[in-house]
């Protein structure tokens, strides 16, 4: 098997503050291939978006520091590179998007001012002229209509959907073979929303691109993901293709996440508690406090291994997935769907279609 | 945008004319210390009160009626006659251009490396936040802004003219504009004015900048593959620029309502400080006018400037097409 495009292996991104060292994530191994979707779910505040943010050291450093653990993308280690060629691979073969296109672009220059400047960046020969035919290139195939005329338009001139599609034209400047999207559509109206993810899987399909997407929103997980990576406290707590996750969620956190999804028939429920302290995290799993099913092993050591769920590609940290354990604990005692009729593309049996 | 600065520049004839009729106001209703003891010389001398009074009134056309005086005054104002300097004997105009080059000769270095370098350190501060530099910045800062002017200028004056003899202790203003000589009596007032105006400039563009530093189009660029010069200079300053701007007209009018009277005071420079500072002890109320209206016309006209450069430097701002 080929090395996949992008692999992170035990990342640990920790900042260093004046209350102690935050770890953001504390450990986070996640493989990409290409032309593939993963979704990184969690709540707020469990280091998806330092975790994407570390792919290309984006972090601000300091305080924020990788203290452990390997990004390789295409057989290259990310961590041991120069600044040099950090901002080659930022924005050249590695694309961003972010949750907020509104405060995105800059206010004082033209949308084709900044493609341009992604487009010149990466293609030192480009000429101003060449370069904005393909930002015109660029800007209409994300969407916007009459794009040679609204190419010399500032940002306020558009509408939110309509700048997170120029933050995207921006992102495909140098045609990447990895899109990062953080929370891309969070910010947008829900009938945009299905728009933009709609326009990521078009571009995914023509350049064969890889697509880390952070959301916390299960339904878009639902619409675009190809595997499911759920991050809780900085962890991975269960990870694996999408249909396993949604129809066989194995730990306690992702059937309380799952829980908490409106619209599945049953009764709604939110996960007590909150997320533990960053400085210092409980000892064991770190989701033990919260969660129904903890027994005293779940209180000390390290957060448990990835265990194998069934055969397929489904992996999970709880003790009650290790070998020889008894994973009915959880899982109720027939075994399965004790969650109820949560299933991947919210039940729609076309979904995989939709997209 | 045309009918945004056609209406601009007619408030600014209007702002004019009001400030100029408030200033014939209050002058018409003072008392003119000129006249009193002008007419206690005649008294003295045997002469009548009245008619002392109203012979000093009709030689400064005093007797006529109010409206044709407000009349005079704004005719003599609009065409450069702003009266006769009573303590110097020559008309104001004159002595108003015999005194301004004095000042510029030292406000305008101090003016450009205050914002040259006061912005450059600012930035620096802004995005080294928090480092060794930024907290040396920030001392330097504070000790510009608490140490006052006239302090300041004593205290060059007794260390380096009285001590170590590198700079005159007073200026001479005998000596030819364009001379060593005069660059080296400069030096002094010049890093007065300067001090002063640079601890404000950093602070301001420190924490303007720090606005900027942490916006995600600043991350979106670093994303794109920006060099941190490029983040800087392109994407920090940049829309920095438009609250920056608006701190020049403010520095300006700093150096010539306070700094300029303290520092040509205390180093005898024959400026506009010390010509309005002279005119007010001695109570000659053309010249002191005079002198007060010219940062009156600095803040109009600044502020016109300031309003033409947002035009250029912010696309957001509306303005509102008749």
């Amino acid at each position: 098997m080929t090395e996949p495009l992008l692999s992170i292996r035990n990342l640990k991104t920790h900042f260093h503050t004046d209350e102690g060292t935050v770890r953001a994530v504390d450990g986070v191994s996640l493989d990409v291939d290409r032309g593939e979707t993963v979704c990184v779910v969690g709540e707020s505040g469990s280091g998806k978006t330092v975790t994407a943010e570390s792919i290309t050291r984006l972090i601000p450093e300091p305080p924020g520091e990788i203290v452990d653990g390997t990004v390789r993308f295409d057989g290259e280690d990310v961590t041991a590179m120069s600044e040099k060629q950090l901002e080659a691979l930022r924005g050249g073969r590695i694309g961003h998007i972010f949750q907020n296109p509104q405060g995105a672009l800059n206010p004082v220059y033209t949308v084709g001012w900044q493609i341009r400047e992604a487009i010149q960046l990466h293609d030192k020969k480009a000429k101003d002229k060449e370069a904005r035919e393909r930002a015109i290139d660029l800007l209409d195939r994300v969407g916007i209509p009459d794009a040679t005329s609204r190419i010399d338009d500032y940002p306020h001139e558009f509408s939110g959907g309509m700048k997170q599609r120029i933050v995207i034209a921006m992102a495909l400047a140098s045609n990447p073979d990895l899109l990062i999207a953080d929370e891309p559509t969070t910010a947008l109206d829900v009938t945009i929303q299905m728009q933009i993810l709609r326009l990521l899987n078009q571009v995914q399909e023509e350049f064969n691109t890889g697509i880390v997407m952070i959301t916390h929103d299960l339904g878009v997980v639902a619409e675009v993901a190809d595997r499911v990576v759920v991050m809780y406290a900085g962890k991975v707590m269960e990870e694996g293709d999408v249909y396993e996750i949604f129809e066989n969620p194995s730990h306690p956190y992702t059937r309380a996440l799952l829980e908490c999804l409106p619209g599945r028939g049953e009764k709604m429920s939110a996960i007590g508690g909150s997320l533990p302290s960053t400085t210092s995290p409980p000892d064991g799993c770190r989701f033990h406090p919260r969660c129904p099913y903890a027994v005293g092993d779940c209180e000390i050591g390290e957060q448990p291994p990835m265990y194998a769920v069934d055969d397929g590609d489904h992996a999970v940290s709880c003790v009650h997935f290790e070998p020889g354990a008894d994973p009915s604990v959880v899982l109720g005692e027939d075994g399965s769907d004790a969650v109820g009729g949560a299933r991947a593309d919210g039940g729609d049996e076309t979904g995989g279609d939709a997209r | 945008m045309k009918w945004y600065i056609a209406r601009r520049l007619a408030w600014t004839v209007v702002a004019t004319f009001i400030i100029l009729s408030l200033t014939f106001g209050l002058m018409a209703a003072s008392p003119d210390p000129q006249a009193a003891s002008y007419v206690a010389q005649q008294v003295q001398e045997g002469g009548d009160f009245e008619e002392a009074q109203e012979s000093y009134e009709r030689a400064r056309g005093l007797d006529q009626p109010l409206w044709e005086r407000y009349k005079n005054y704004m005719i003599g104002m609009v065409t450069l006659d702003w009266g006769w300097s009573e303590t110097r004997s020559q008309p104001v105009t004159e002595a108003i251009l015999e005194a301004w080059p004095y000042s510029v000769m030292y406000a305008t270095p101090a003016l450009i490396i205050s914002t040259v370098l006061g912005v450059a350190i600012g930035l620096y501060s802004a995005t080294h936040r928090n480092s060794l530099e930024d907290y040396a910045a920030s001392a330097f800062a504070f000790f510009g802004i608490s140490i006052p002017d006239f302090w300041f200028g004593i205290l060059m004056i007794l260390i380096f003219g009285v001590w170590l003899g590198w700079i005159p202790i007073y200026y001479h203003s005998d000596v030819p504009w364009f001379s060593l000589q005069n660059v080296q009596q400069l030096i002094a007032p010049t890093l007065v004015v300067t001090l002063s105006s640079i601890a404000s400039e950093m602070r301001f563009s420190r924490a303007t900048a720090l606005e900027y530093v942490n916006a995600e189009f600043v991350k979106t660029a670093k994303a794109k593959g920006a060099d941190s010069w490029r983040r800087v200079t392109r994407h920090i300053f940049r829309p920095a620029l438009v609250p920056l701007s608006t701190i020049l007209v403010g520095d300006i009018l700093n150096i010539v309502l306070v700094s300029s009277y303290l520092v040509e005071v205390v180093f005898g420079i024959p400026g506009l400080g010390q010509l309005s500072y002279k005119a007010i002890i001695q109570q000659d109320v053309a010249l002191v006018l005079a002198t007060v209206l010219i940062p009156t016309f600095i803040a109009i006209v600044g502020n016109l400037f300031q309003d033409l450069a947002y035009t250029v430097l912010d696309p957001r701002i509306s303005y509102g097409e008749r």
